[in-house]
């Protein structure tokens, strides 16, 4: 898949992200430094997507929104691997391997849609929508010719692979592994209550999609969401209009583990918010004189038992849940080498939202997404670092800001999350 | 309705199917333990030639998913079929076989 | 197909001098955006216009959502102003090029309109590629003589995009 149209060198033309199988992977000293590595080298990569993708972790697939009725399914994917999420007769999500049991065909190539089974094109290998095996043509042969399948051949050893299938509050989680703790745990406390002020007991409504593809690698999105410290100083429309000033309340959350994290910050009441002289000389944007010609999408309507008006979640190892005021989405990570990602996101509402709602998340959509107006500059920084960390000799980036502490921290200017998940991924990875 | 004759019947052995044409229809001639059966000779699944499958204790198993119905009710049986297959009287007599066929 | 646009075009030869006109309209239009020249892109649309930018796939399926998503000529100067005055994002060169115009219905002052456009991006140090191909669904309103957009639906097919979308189409 294309990287972006990345200028200068594809993938393999430095030394940092070439094959090299008798290379060692050491982390230098502490968690205050981040080895180039990470993000550059394909053994690296291929070790996160056996340990991290394929291994003991709850991935993100599909809302249940999106496959209300008996027959529906989608394309998805964990990991880089494609998959199927399909509600069976019975109400039950399932999750398999888009891949046929025959020969490996991706059977199935409609982003979604409503079906009574899953037939490969090929040769019309017919599965439920369990996945199981139902039909393999002239299974017996054909009279007079012969031919067939031999008279061992089962069913239900030939069906598609399987996953492991965790649904909370209406999102569907799958994983490779057969023994995973449950879905609640795996969250851990923290998170689950951000979690659940966004999805429990709500029934969503799909607002639309979006696509895109950073040319960056996938764990660099997880760590601009577990850096508060960017926030006033990337994205100068947050302090332009008020919307994030610092002395605003804040947190940046991580589980025990350090892989989850979630950022949060509690809105002041009044738009233009209260900006003292001194955060003013700090924040590089911020202009009394300037005011937005429409400043509606920036209200925030209270609908969450929540003290936050700002929850940006990142769920290990793919899925990022936003809660942006009142624009609410999910972000699939698909990572696709080390160099990209492919990024899915769902925006939605709630069932029950008033027009005037529904508008009212749409127009504050604009925040977010490959064209928001905050979105947009991660997407642009996650870029610059892939670039310069690929071509240069330089080994290693720094992560000192709060020195040497890991996990929670009320601090916006603290990389103590970060540190975190990167001491869950040397653990995970087994540096 | 209408009875019409169907020659071929008269050799078909125990277990088997034959595809026929009768009054512009596709039939599968059965026999299956010892009785005779005519059904639609298209599958109600995928459109695959039923007499083409396999005939076994008073059903028939689609050649192309093994989908089965019963040759006395055309009800469906076994997945992927869900729709049944119609199926029409047959009659023997005087040595000769008849199936009473729509007009 | 877009809802409120899917009826066959309207007589060629009846429609030639608009059709005219929406090409002039579509050339200043892209070279407004071509060279960021953002403070004049609201001054195309009527005061209560509708402009959204949004994938194929949304708009089959009847959804709502937009990459960019105005219902007033008051957001559409809002999104100028941000792109211009608060956005960080790589300097690109752009060229926006707008083909296959189709009348379809002039009413009196409303006049609706489909066509095909395409943005061609480049990077500093990179090719020109094809960023964005898509199609406009278009209502222009004629106000004191000249062609004003009351909206604009821009329906792309680069479902999947090369990480973002910096100006509008």
């Amino acid at each position: 898949m294309f990287l972006s149209n990345t200028v200068i060198g594809r993938p393999g033309d430095f030394a940092k992200d070439r094959t090299d199988p008798a290379r060692e992977y050491h982390w230098p000293e502490s968690l205050q430094y981040v080895p180039d590595w990470v993000y550059t080298s394909p053994e690296i990569y291929q070790r996160e997507i056996e340990r991290i993708f394929q291994g003991r972790t709850w991935n993100f697939v599909a809302l249940e929104a999106e496959i209300p009725k008996p027959g529906d399914y989608k394309r998805s994917f964990v990991g880089p691997t494609p998959v199927v999420v399909s509600r069976a007769e019975d109400g039950s999500v399932h999750v398999f391997e888009n891949r046929c049991a025959h020969r490996g065909a991706e059977f199935c190539r409609a982003p979604r849609g409503n079906a009574k089974e899953f037939i490969c094109p090929y040769h019309q290998w017919s599965y439920d929508l369990k996945g199981n095996l139902q039909g393999v043509p002239f299974k017996r042969g054909i009279k007079k010719e012969g031919g067939g399948m031999p008279r061992d051949f089962k069913n239900e050893e030939h069906g598609l692979t399987k996953l492991n299938v965790a649904t909370l509050h209406g999102v569907v989680f799958a994983s490779f592994s057969a023994d995973m703790e449950p879905i609640e745990d795996y969250l851990s406390p923290e998170i689950l209550k951000d979690f659940e002020a966004v999805f429990k007991g709500r029934k969503l409504r799909i607002l639309g999609y979006y696509r895109n593809e950073l040319p960056g690698n996938w764990k660099l999105y997880h760590e601009n969401l577990k850096d508060p410290y960017h926030a006033t100083l990337l994205h100068s429309f947050l302090v332009t209009f008020g919307l994030m000033v610092a002395g605003s309340k804040n947190a940046m959350i991580a589980d025990a583990s350090g892989r989850h994290g979630t950022m949060a910050s509690a809105k002041p009441e009044s738009v233009e918010g209260v900006v003292d002289d001194a955060s003013k000389k700090e924040m590089r944007a911020y202009r009394e004189d300037l005011k937005l010609a429409d400043g509606r999408f920036l209200n925030y309507v209270r609908e969450f038992d929540s003290p936050w008006s700002v929850t940006m979640q990142t769920i290990w190892p793919n899925l990022i849940v936003q809660r942006e005021l009142n624009t609410l989405g999910i972000r699939h990570i698909v990572p696709n080498g080390p160099h990209s990602m492919i990024m899915l996101w769902t925006m939605f509402g709630y069932e029950g939202d008033s027009e005037e709602m529904t508008r009212h998340r749409l127009r504050q959509g604009n925040l977010m997404g490959p064209s928001g107006f905050l979105g947009l500059e991660d997407n642009e920084a996650i870029k610059f670092v892939q670039e310069g960390v690929r071509r240069s000799p330089s080994q290693r980036g720094v992560l000192k800001l709060g020195g040497d502490r890991e996990g929670t921290t009320t601090s916006l200017i603290d990389e103590a999350a970060i540190r975190a998940m990167y001491r869950h991924y040397r653990e995970a990875m087994g540096f | 309705m209408a009875w019409h004759e169907v020659a071929e019947a008269l050799s078909l052995g125990d277990e088997e199917a034959l595809g026929v044409r009768v009054a512009e229809r596709e039939i599968a001639l059965c026999r299956s333990r010892g009785e005779l059966y005519a059904l639609d000779n298209i599958c109600t699944h995928q459109f695959a030639v039923l007499s083409e499958g396999y005939v076994e204790d008073g059903c028939i198993e689609c050649p192309l998913h093994q989908g089965r119905f019963s040759l006395a009710t055309g009800a469906p049986l076994a997945p992927p079929v869900t729709e049944p297959v119609r199926v029409y009287p047959v009659r023997t007599e005087a040595g000769k076989v008849y199936v009473d066929l729509p007009d | 197909m877009y809802p409120g646009y899917d009826m066959p075009a309207a007589d060629a030869r009846e429609t030639r001098e608009l059709r005219l006109e929406i090409e002039e309209f579509h050339a200043a239009y892209c070279w407004t955006l071509d060279r960021g020249a953002l403070e004049e892109w609201p001054e195309y649309f009527t005061d209560d216009a509708v402009y959204r930018i949004t994938a194929r796939e949304n708009a089959d399926a009847g959804l709502e959502v937009g990459l960019v998503y105005a219902d007033s000529k008051a957001m559409i100067r809002d999104r100028a102003f941000a792109i211009q005055h608060t956005q960080m994002y790589a300097p690109r060169y752009l060229q926006h090029f707008v083909t296959n115009v189709r009348v379809l219905e002039a009413r009196g002052d409303t006049i609706k309109a489909q066509s095909n456009y395409l943005l061609l991006q480049t990077l500093v140090d990179g090719p020109t590629t094809i960023h964005q191909s898509g199609r406009y669904y278009d209502t222009f309103m004629r106000e004191r003589g000249r062609l004003l957009l009351k909206e604009r639906q821009c329906i792309y097919d680069t479902v999947l995009i090369a990480n973002d979308l910096v100006f509008p189409v």
